[in-house]
Formats: structure tokens, sequence, C-alpha cells
């Protein structure tokens, strides 16, 4: 969707205008002239499941906030502008709705198939396996094992405190819990450093100790968890992502 | 592949300052490490590493914006520079202390610099010699 200079000269005088007098009807006219823009970006969505015409709806929707919401004054262009609103309502869409991006079903088996693999060549070679060692002994190419790695980051979210691939939990993280716990989340440095830190689950806690500031390798990690590397990348993961999303509320 | 070590590989990649394309970015840094025969702990890190620097570039929300990567890949070394390109006038990100400790433990180096206006990050992770045991 462009427009050429006159249309765009047009437009800004009209935001402009309608910054000043809110009009209903300059609005419509602005909403319009942008509707096209809603659609492009609604189609971008359309592969994941959802009905086209849904999909244009909440565009539309964002539009409506973006046009509404948009300050002239702040040289930002409409068109970015909106798009960042629009991309973002249709993302609350999905998410409201549970469909996260998931990976497709090929490379979750993967996945949970590399899991034992990972924990098998670990003890055979005593040390973290490489890439393409891990291709080798699934029979695929590094490029999947690595997707299939990506695709773990999704699945994460839906699994995370049932066990992982190649994990053999039992009773060994709760007596090994027990056993770090005393001397774990209270040293002073450590909380002036991570002030969230507390937020977390203790496990969560332990591992981020383990990994930040005893600098143990997640296989390390992992053997004297008795989890999965697997189970220790996702848990770090999302202690990370939950530390930074608590950081950035005021 | 005999090359590989004699002549250093450069990748670029641009992408939007939102956090749903970090993927490309962590994807892109796997695939060279593991060209180079990095470990997956060290893959791992990396990916952490990678994320941890595009958060802070980006915020945890991502700006309106882009992301330029460069992947440079030399000998046992790999290095990422990222800069950000950002038309939101916010200010210039730093690194808080446990963004620090976390890289300190993930990267042989890492720093965070302003470049002509734009917001940078370089980072470098080495790949260690195995402790026993040929990884070709």
């Amino acid at each position: 969707m462009t427009f050429d200079d006159e249309q765009r000269e047009d437009l800004r005088q009209k935001f402009a205008e309608f910054a000043q007098t809110r009009s209903p009807k300059l609005r419509d006219e602005l909403i319009e002239a942008h509707l096209g823009l809603a659609e492009y970006l609604a189609r971008r969505f359309s592969n994941r499941g959802e009905p086209l015409d849904d999909l244009t709806q909440v565009a539309s929707v964002g539009l409506l906030k973006a046009v509404d919401r948009f300050d002239p004054e702040r040289g930002v262009e409409f068109s970015t502008y909106a798009t960042h609103t629009i991309v973002g309502e249709l993302k609350r869409h999905f998410r409201d709705k549970g469909w996260a991006v998931r990976a497709p079903r090929r490379m979750q088996e993967l996945y949970l198939r590399l899991g034992r693999i990972i924990g098998v060549l670990s003890q055979e070679l005593g040390r973290s396996p490489t890439i393409p060692e891990l291709a080798l002994e699934a029979q695929v190419s590094e490029e999947e094992v690595l997707e299939a790695l990506e695709a773990g980051q999704a699945y994460r979210f839906a699994s995370l405190d049932a066990p992982g691939p190649g994990d053999d939990e039992g009773d060994t993280m709760s007596s090994q819990l027990g056993a770090e716990d005393s001397n774990l989340v209270d040293a002073e440095h450590r909380v002036a450093l991570w002030p969230l830190l507390a937020q977390l689950p203790k496990r969560e806690q332990m591992i981020l100790h383990l990994r930040f500031f005893e600098g143990l390798t997640q296989s390390a990690i992992a053997e004297r968890l008795g989890i999965s590397q697997m189970h220790v990348s996702r848990l770090l993961a999302r202690s990370l992502a939950q530390l930074r999303a608590a950081a950035e509320e005021p | 592949m005999e090359t590989q070590d004699e002549v250093g590989d450069e990748v670029r990649l641009a992408v939007p300052a939102t956090p749903e394309f970090l993927r490309l970015a962590r994807v892109t840094a796997s695939g060279l490490a593991s060209r180079m025969g990095f470990t997956l702990d060290e893959v791992e890190d990396l990916r952490l590493a990678i994320d941890e620097l595009c958060f802070v570039l980006i915020g945890n929300k991502g700006r309106a914006g882009t992301v330029d990567l460069r992947y440079a890949v030399n000998g046992d070394t790999l290095e990422v520079v990222g800069t950000g390109t950002f038309d939101d006038g916010r200010a210039a990100p730093v690194l808080a202390s446990w963004s620090e400790q976390m890289l300190k433990a993930l990267v042989d180096e890492y720093a965070l610099f302003e470049d002509g206006g734009h917001t940078a990050f370089r980072m470098v992770k080495r790949r260690l010699p195995p402790p026993g045991g040929d990884r070709s």
C-alpha cells in the first residue's frame, strides 16, 4: 500500500487536523485510507489456522486504535506506527486464543528424541556432544537438529512442569534441592545483583545460581540435579524470560 | 571444508527489532557455531547470550526499528555484532547487573556501546578445546 506524494501530504494534513478537532468524519476518512494496510497485515498472519475474515476484523480494530492514538507531532510516519499497533493486536488475538505459534509435530518428535540422544551421547563421550554428532546419531541433518532445538523453545511453554525428554526426576530433585537450599538464595551480593530472583521457583533459582554464579555448564547442572540437559535449557530460558518481564515492569 | 579454518566467514542478517525475530538471530548463531564444532553446551550459551543482548537493545516487547547482525567466524572464534537502528527516540539501553553476571558466564567477551548514534553490542565466544576426545 503506497501513496503518492500528494496523497501523503493530504493525509498528513488530515492527521494534524484530526489531532485538533477529533472530527468523526475525518476519523472515518483516515481509517478508510489505511484499510489496505490492515488487510495486508491480516494476510500475513493467515497461515496460522485462523480465518482471514476474523484476522481482518482484528487488524481493523488495531487500525482504529492507531488512528485514535497517533500523535503527528512525534515525527513517526503513521504507517510505521499503525503497523506496530495492528501487529500487536493480531498477536494478542493469537495469544488470547492460546494459539502460540506451534512447532510442527515432526520437530517436536525430533526434539523429544534428541533429549534421549543427548543423555546417551554425553555419557559416552564424557562431554557435551556437538551438533554434527547429534545429527549423525539421530540420522537427520544438522539443520534439523538446530530447528528442533529452536522448536524446544516454543514447546517449553506448553509443558514446562511436566518432566522433559530424557528426564528421570523422581525424588532426586527434591532431595537435591533440600541439600543445596540452605546456602542458595540469601547471599547478599546475589540478591543485590538479581533482585527479582526470589520471585522464581526454588529449582529455577538454583539453576540460575549454578549456571551464572558457579559457572557450571547446562550438562553439569543436569547431572547434578538428575534431569536432562534439555530440561535445564528450558527452565533457564523460562526463568530469564520471567526475569526480563519482571524487570520491565515499573 | 578444508578451508573453513583458514578463511574467515561472515554472515549478515537484518531483522525487525521485535522478539519474534530473535529466533533468526539465534538460529544463525547456532548454525555457525555448529559448523565450528561447538558443543551443545556452548551452542546453548551462545543462544542465551544473543537473546540477552538483543533484548537489551530492543526491550522486552520490541520496538520500531531494525537490528543488524554481523557474525564473523575466525578459526575457533565467533564474533557477533548487533547494531540497532530505532526511530522511537528512547534513551540508550544499559546492561543491568544481572545481565552482566549472565554474560560473563556465557561468553568470552561482551560490550554494549554507542556507534554513531546507534546502540550496538559485540560479543565473542571461543570454542574450548575438548577436555578429552576429539570432536571432528
